[in-house]
C-alpha cells in the first residue's frame, strides 16, 4: 500500500488528537487523555515547540472506512542525557489497526530516528507497557533494549496536588 | 547552613561536569559518561537549548576542602505527554555528600517543579534505579508515584548500531 510520511502541520492536530484517543483506548486508559487538538496546536506550533510530529498519509483511494487519510503518527521531542548528550524521545507511535502490516509503523519509527540523527542525537528512548507484547517485540526486533528489565530504571512522576505542593516549597529567588 | 539556588549559566558548566561525574560514580556507571564541559556549554546555552540547569551554591566560608562553592545541581528539560500536555523531565538531581541532609536536594527539586508549573507543565517526571532505596524513599516522601511499578511502563532504548540501522532511509 502506498503511503507518505511527512511533518505534521497545525491543521493535522484534529487527526492527531483523534489518533491519540484511539491509542489511549488500545492502552486501556482513555480517561487519562486530558488535552485537546487546541492544546496540540498551541504546544506543537509555537515559537519553542514542546514536541514535533510526523504523520502517515494514504491516498484518497485507500482512505479508512470513516474517510480518514491520515492513518498514523509519531510524536517526539528532544531530551538530554548527562552521560551521552542529545536524545530523541518517542512519546507516541501509532498506526490505525486497518493499516497495520504495511510498514507504516516502521516507516514512522525510522523517520523519527533519521530526524534525531540529523540533530546529532545518540539515543532514541521510549516507554512501553509491560503487557503490550506486540509493541515490545516490535521495538526489540529493531534493536531496542528494555532498560527497566536490564538495569532497573523506574519512571517516577509528580502530578496534580503533589506537584503543586512540591512547587510551593521552592525557595524564594 | 546558608545556600542559594539559581539558574545555571555557561560558566557553571565546569562544575556541572564535575558533579555529573560524581553522580555517575554514585550510580556505579562512571565509564558511561561521554559528554564534556564543552558539550554542556553548546547544548545548554545555545539558541535552542536541549536542557536547563539550576545550581545550589554555598558561601565561601562553607566551601568544600577542594574549594568548591557550587555543591548541587538539577538538570531538566521540557517534554510532552500526549495525554496531559506540557511536562518537565528532571534528568539529574545531585547534592555533594557532605552537603546532604540540609534540604538542598528538596529545594532544587521544588525549584524545578516551580519552573515547570510556571511554564504551564502538568507533570514532573524522572527516573530512578530500583536499587537506589534512599532516593526512592525521598521521592515517595514528597508524594510522587512510581509509574513503572504501578502501571507497568518500561523504558526502552535504541542506540549505537541499532539506532544507525533504524535511521537508514
Amino acid at each position: 500500500m502506498k503511503f507518505k510520511i511527512r511533518p505534521a502541520t497545525k491543521e493535522d492536530c484534529k487527526e492527531i488528537s483523534r489518533m491519540i484517543m484511539e491509542l489511549a483506548v488500545y492502552e486501556k486508559m482513555p480517561d487519562q487523555v486530558k488535552i485537546t487538538h487546541e492544546d496540540l496546536e498551541r504546544d506543537g506550533f509555537c515559537q519553542n515547540p514542546f514536541f514535533e510530529c510526523l504523520v502517515a498519509e494514504v491516498p484518497e483511494e485507500h482512505k479508512s472506512t470513516e474517510g480518514f487519510t491520515v492513518v498514523g503518527y509519531g510524536l517526539y521531542f528532544y531530551n538530554y542525557s548527562t552521560w551521552e548528550g542529545r536524545t530523541v524521545y518517542l512519546e507516541d507511535l501509532y498506526v490505525m489497526p486497518e493499516f497495520r502490516g504495511n510498514g507504516i509503523g516502521k516507516g514512522l519509527l525510522s523517520k523519527v530516528a533519521q530526524v534525531g540523527k540529523k540533530k546529532r542525537c545518540v539515543r532514541l528512548n521510549l516507554s512501553v507497557l509491560d503487557w503490550n507484547t506486540p509493541s515490545r517485540d516490535f521495538y526489540a526486533a529493531k534493536g531496542a533494549r528494555d532498560l527497566t528489565d536490564s538495569e532497573g530504571w523506574h519512571f517516577i512522576r509528580f502530578d496534580g496536588q503533589n506537584l503543586d505542593n512540591l512547587a510551593n516549597e521552592a525557595p524564594e529567588d | 547552613m546558608d545556600y542559594s539556588i539559581r539558574a545555571a549559566n555557561v560558566e557553571d558548566c565546569k562544575d556541572i561536569s564535575r558533579m555529573i561525574m560524581e553522580l555517575a560514580e554514585y550510580e556505579k556507571i562512571s565509564e558511561h559518561v561521554k559528554i564534556t564541559q564543552r558539550d554542556l556549554e553548546q547544548d545548554g546555552f545555545s539558541k535552542n537549548p536541549f536542557f536547563h540547569g539550576i545550581i545550589a551554591e554555598v558561601p565561601e566560608q562553607h566551601k568544600t576542602k577542594d574549594g568548591h562553592t557550587k555543591i548541587g545541581y538539577a538538570l531538566y528539560f521540557f517534554s510532552y505527554s500526549s495525554w496531559s500536555g506540557r511536562a518537565v523531565f528532571m534528568e539529574d538531581l545531585y547534592v555533594m555528600p557532605e552537603f546532604r541532609g540540609k534540604g538542598i536536594g528538596k529545594a532544587l527539586m521544588s525549584k524545578v517543579a516551580q519552573l515547570g508549573l510556571a511554564a504551564g507543565c502538568h507533570l514532573l517526571d524522572f527516573t530512578v534505579l530500583d536499587w537506589n532505596k534512599s532516593s526512592l524513599d525521598f521521592y515517595h516522601s514528597q508524594g510522587c508515584v512510581d509509574i513503572t511499578a504501578n502501571m507497568g511502563y518500561h523504558i526502552m532504548r535504541c542506540e549505537g548500531e541499532a539506532l544507525q540501522h533504524l535511521a537508514q532511509p
